[in-house]
């Protein structure tokens, strides 16, 4: 929203959840092969901070991503699957081949996490600022708009 | 039993709460009935043993019914008279 509707209340309350949400979803993230969760859901988690800080504090807040910077690294999160996607062909495997990745680990299953999890993390990154994105054009001042 | 018989009456609220949305002439409380008929969902989807997607569904219910409301305070049609 423009004009922040937080009181005093929704304002303590805000500072008091954001970093525990911040903290479950970097867990959700790094634990997504062993439990419930993963990239999608973890970037949903993370973007709920930011979409929390623009309706309690307005469009001034301190906690707060701009649209175009969030349309930016976006796309870095895509540009970072495709490249841990690409990186394997140029080692004579196949896309997304994640045991012949150019890293120094000694077992093929080191190697098999860490190629997940990076695709994850381009994963969170992508939906984390799409929704933050899409709630940015919906607040935005419009013609429409009062 | 007992579970088949939460599993019915899960199953007869969501088709309730799908009633009420479409029957709903205020759009805010069509909105707040979606998110009752999401928190349904997640509840089956527990009972059928999907976590996952129940969590999936928990997440992203909570970000569109926020979705929901900002976008209906641009249309600025409350309610069809």
């Amino acid at each position: 929203m423009r004009k922040p509707f937080g009181g005093v209340v929704l304002d303590s309350a805000f500072r008091v959840i954001v970093p525990f949400t911040i903290i479950y979803g970097i867990y959700v993230l790094t634990h997504g092969e062993f439990s419930p969760g993963g990239g999608f859901q973890a970037g949903a988690l993370l973007a709920v901070g930011v979409v929390l800080a623009r309706l309690v504090q307005g469009e001034n807040a301190k906690f707060n991503i701009k649209g175009t910077h969030a349309v930016m690294l976006a796309g870095l999160g895509a540009f970072l699957y495709a490249f841990t996607g690409i990186l394997p062909m140029f080692f004579g495997g196949n896309f997304l081949e994640y045991s012949y990745l150019p890293v120094h680990l000694h077992e093929t299953a080191e190697i098999h996490a860490f190629g997940i999890l990076m695709i994850e993390i381009g994963v969170t990154l992508t939906v984390m600022m799409t929704i933050i994105d899409i709630m940015d054009v919906l607040v935005k001042k419009g013609d429409s708009d009062e | 039993m007992q579970i088949l018989i939460l599993e019915a009456v899960l199953l007869l609220f969501l088709i309730g709460t799908t009633i009420a949305i479409i029957l709903c002439r205020d759009l805010l409380a069509s909105i707040v009935m979606f998110s009752v008929f999401s928190f349904c969902a997640v509840l089956s989807y527990f009972m059928m043993g999907a976590p996952d997607v129940a969590f999936t569904e928990a997440v992203i219910s909570t970000i569109s019914t926020i979705f929901m409301v900002a976008a209906l305070k641009k249309v600025s049609r409350w309610c069809k008279k």
